[in-house]
């Protein structure tokens, strides 16, 4: 028995031939907001798919909950980073909040509440009957979010979801989640190329190289975050720990 | 109604034309079924021998005819009939696209005219042409001519239409007068709608082409298979109808290698 | 269309400048057969055919063939695009079916419908049972080739939604790749449409004594040559209606789909 929501134990990934993520081992506690950094092609959303099942590795197991992970599972909410390509254009927002309830074969009358509570959350109430194409990108990205908790996971995954957004929008967004997260007790592993987002909203971060690196290991640091909740976009970035851890991922950055 | 709402005629992807040897080797088994069913039809008297003849039957009556008989030359009559209607319609087609497409005057004025002709089938003006030029191999060229024209007309149009607004400011800053703007900038970036428009101008000028020999009595495979459905000879049917889509078979193949070349960097 | 290249005429005289063109070149039409071409087989004034086809309102021969005609592409276009769209589909969804059917496909697809008119006449005699099974063959094979297509590109973002949400398989087919594939399925019946009307013209024209094809053909061979141009302008007319209502049709389907108008 483990109270570890997430393992990687040894986890090593090979794709097409080229060895993206070199035998790794971490852990995600629960009511953990975990984030990972990394440059470009450093394998972190290979990681992040590796985490919901999606990618299969090639040495080492991933563990949930202590059962092996051999596929995508309801338990676990993916949020895309294309929020375009991730909502039926053809559904409502209601529509598409109800999909994960019909997946997960819920009762029609508590279908409707449910998708009400969680548009609430989120704060798409007002829009619960537009279709994708009508909303900006940053309420497009809190349906797949709406959708995301009506699956009621154990973890959320998500693969830089506010890359796309525009600097407002993105705060408003990192506030909202932090809040989300704390509400519900969410367990979350945040992938990001945002250094300021990552130490902004996790309780660690996980730094790794880019693969392969001169026989260095993919992982290169992990570190903790020990600024206190809740957090403030103005305060926050000016707390000595997050000049601090600032300076010494962006050394780890620089190196890869 | 605009000619962007229909989808562009489609592009030829490598998918499209029987070089792809793989995936001919792993359909020859279906094909055989689908023989294997016909024979089984055929002989089994599923339908009537008057209209389902047995795949031999076919073979030998192809056979006689492309060897002995007359089907060679039917053959190259409609071939020709098409291959000529087709050069005289792509030839008519673009310059007239030309005229129309790089005057804006025109398309705002003619433009709305040719959409309401486009429904129109090609085959609907042959009376018209029978009046005035009777029944005769005049006519069928004629009919050909005009109804294959539309699909390159609507397309060289269309392509003109579709160029860039940057690359219009850059003919103007170069100063480029309209004939050079149509053959440096207009035509090649027209290219690859045209060459498509071209394809499909080639199934619409055999179509018409059959359906004129049909009804002009011309020498040609439309005649010839009319004729054997006449007389119930159901296997020399058949045999014109294998040569017809083989005709078709091939010229798309053709025109499809031609088009992939021609726009090799595309792919590049 | 570049609106700033030519000076835009007040709004009102704008709608009327599509009809300039034909107008004028019908007047010329008029003209040239009342003069120089009066008592030709072959043309006739437009006001002339205009009569004829008022001539053909009344007698009920202009509802009788365009229902015939309508009635035989409507039926043979059903016929034809729902094996297509349905075999189409599959192909899509399989890439071991679509290998499997290639060679099936690309020998058969090019046959012209056309040919197949004798055969059609053969088997079935000259009518109904003639000009909807050609259309159905010259249906079938778009049908099948843009279904095809349609099921291949459906966006794979949303295919791996419903990875994540573990939708059963007929759920993701009927929830997913269905819905995903509806607007090119509209796109590929407007094309089906044009094409079941313009066979079953051509049909008529060719060999079957029924509809509006054979009605101009018979006007043509009895030397009535206001008749027949009032048949062709009655076929054009006919065509640009029944794609301007299938336009409309996908435009609505669109809409109710989510397909917000920029």
């Amino acid at each position: 028995m483990t109270d570890k929501v997430l393992e990687f134990e040894q986890v090593a990934i090979r794709l097409g031939g080229r060895e993206i993520l070199s035998p790794t081992s971490l852990a995600v506690g629960h009511g953990e907001f975990v984030c990972v950094i990394g440059p470009s092609g450093c394998g972190k959303t290979t990681l992040l798919r590796a985490a919901a099942g999606f990618v299969t590795p090639s040495g080492g197991t991933v563990r949930r909950n202590g059962r092996a992970v051999t596929g995508p599972s309801r338990e676990v909410a993916f949020v895309f980073q294309d929020y375009g390509r991730a909502l039926l254009p053809w559904r409502t927002v209601r529509g598409n909040v109800s999909l994960a309830l019909e997946a997960a074969r819920a009762e029609p009358l508590a279908r409707a509440a449910r998708i009400e509570q969680v548009l609430r959350t989120v704060g798409l109430s007002d829009h619960c009957d537009r279709f994708p194409a009508q909303l900006s990108g940053g309420m497009q990205q809190r349906v797949q979010i709406a959708r995301c908790l009506a699956q009621q996971p154990t973890l959320m995954m998500m693969d830089e979801p506010f890359g796309a957004l525009d600097a407002m929008t993105r705060e408003a967004l990192q506030d909202e989640l932090a809040r989300l997260a704390a509400e519900q007790g969410l367990t979350v592993m945040f992938v990001t190329h945002d250094l300021e987002e990552a130490i902004y909203l996790g309780d660690r971060v996980i730094a790794l190289r880019a693969s392969p690196s001169h026989g260095q290991p993919s992982l290169a640091a992990i570190l903790d975050v020990p600024i206190p909740r809740p957090r403030s976009q103005l305060e926050t970035k000016e707390h000595p720990d997050f000049l601090r851890l600032r300076r010494e991922l962006y050394r780890y950055l620089g190196h890869a | 109604m605009t000619a962007a709402e229909l989808p562009a005629p489609a592009r030829v992807s490598r998918r499209d034309t029987v070089t792809d040897w793989r995936a001919a080797l792993a359909s020859l088994p279906l094909l055989g079924a689908v023989l294997g069913i016909w024979w089984l039809a055929s002989h089994g008297h599923w339908v009537s021998r008057v209209f389902l003849p047995t795949p031999e039957a076919t073979g030998a009556s192809l056979l006689e005819g492309l060897v002995g008989g007359e089907l060679a030359a039917f053959t190259a009559a409609t071939v020709g009939r098409m291959v000529a209607g087709w050069m005289a319609a792509s030839l008519l087609g673009i310059v007239v696209g030309v005229l129309i497409g790089t005057s804006a005057a025109a398309r705002a004025w003619i433009g709305p005219t040719l959409e309401l002709v486009r429904p129109l089938p090609a085959s609907a003006v042959m009376p018209l042409a029978i009046s005035i030029f009777g029944l005769s191999g005049r006519m069928v060229l004629a009919v050909v001519a005009f109804g294959a024209m539309w699909p390159v007309l609507l397309a060289t149009v269309h392509g003109l239409a579709s160029v860039h607004e940057g690359l219009r400011e850059v003919a103007r800053s170069l100063q480029l007068n309209r004939l050079a703007f149509v053959a440096k900038i207009g035509l090649p970036n027209a290219m690859p709608d045209i060459l498509a428009g071209m394809r499909l101008s080639m199934t619409v000028s055999l179509i018409v082409s059959v359906v004129g020999e049909m009804i002009a009595s011309q020498p040609g495979l439309g005649q010839a298979i009319l004729l054997a459905a006449r007389s119930f000879r159901a296997a020399d049917l058949f045999a014109g109808i294998v040569l017809l889509g083989a005709i078709g078979f091939v010229s798309n193949a053709l025109l499809a290698t031609a088009e992939r070349r021609l726009l090799a960097w595309q792919h590049a | 269309m570049h609106a700033h290249l030519d000076p835009s005429p007040p709004p009102r005289l704008a709608r009327l400048r599509p009809a300039v063109f034909p107008v004028l070149v019908l007047g010329l039409l008029e003209a040239w057969a009342r003069t120089i071409g009066h008592g030709s087989d072959a043309i006739a004034p437009p006001t002339a055919a205009i009569e004829a086809l008022a001539g053909a309102m009344r007698d009920g021969s202009l509802l009788r063939g365009t229902a015939f005609t309508l009635g035989a592409a409507a039926l043979g276009l059903v016929l034809g695009s729902l094996p297509g769209i349905a075999i189409g589909t599959v192909l899509g969804l399989s890439r071991r079916a679509t290998a499997a059917s290639f060679l099936s496909v690309e020998l058969f697809r090019p046959i012209p419908s056309v040919a197949l008119i004798p055969l059609a006449m053969l088997a079935f005699g000259f009518g109904l049972g003639m000009e909807v099974s050609v259309v159905a063959f010259a249906t079938f094979w778009p049908m099948l080739i843009l279904s095809q297509a349609a099921a291949r590109q459906v966006e794979p973002g949303w295919l791996e939604v419903a990875r994540a949400l573990q939708l059963g398989r007929a759920d993701r087919l009927t929830k997913v790749v269905l819905p995903a594939m509806v607007p090119r399925l509209f796109v590929a019946l407007r094309l089906g449409v044009a094409i079941a009307l313009v066979v079953a013209v051509t049909v008529e024209i060719a060999a079957n004594p029924n509809g509006m094809g054979y009605a101009m053909m018979i006007a043509q061979q009895s030397l009535e040559p206001a008749l027949m141009l009032a048949w062709l302008f009655w076929i054009g007319v006919v065509g640009y209606a029944v794609n301007a209502a299938t336009l409309a049709m996908q435009r609505r389907v669109a809409a109710r789909m989510g397909e917000v108008s920029k």
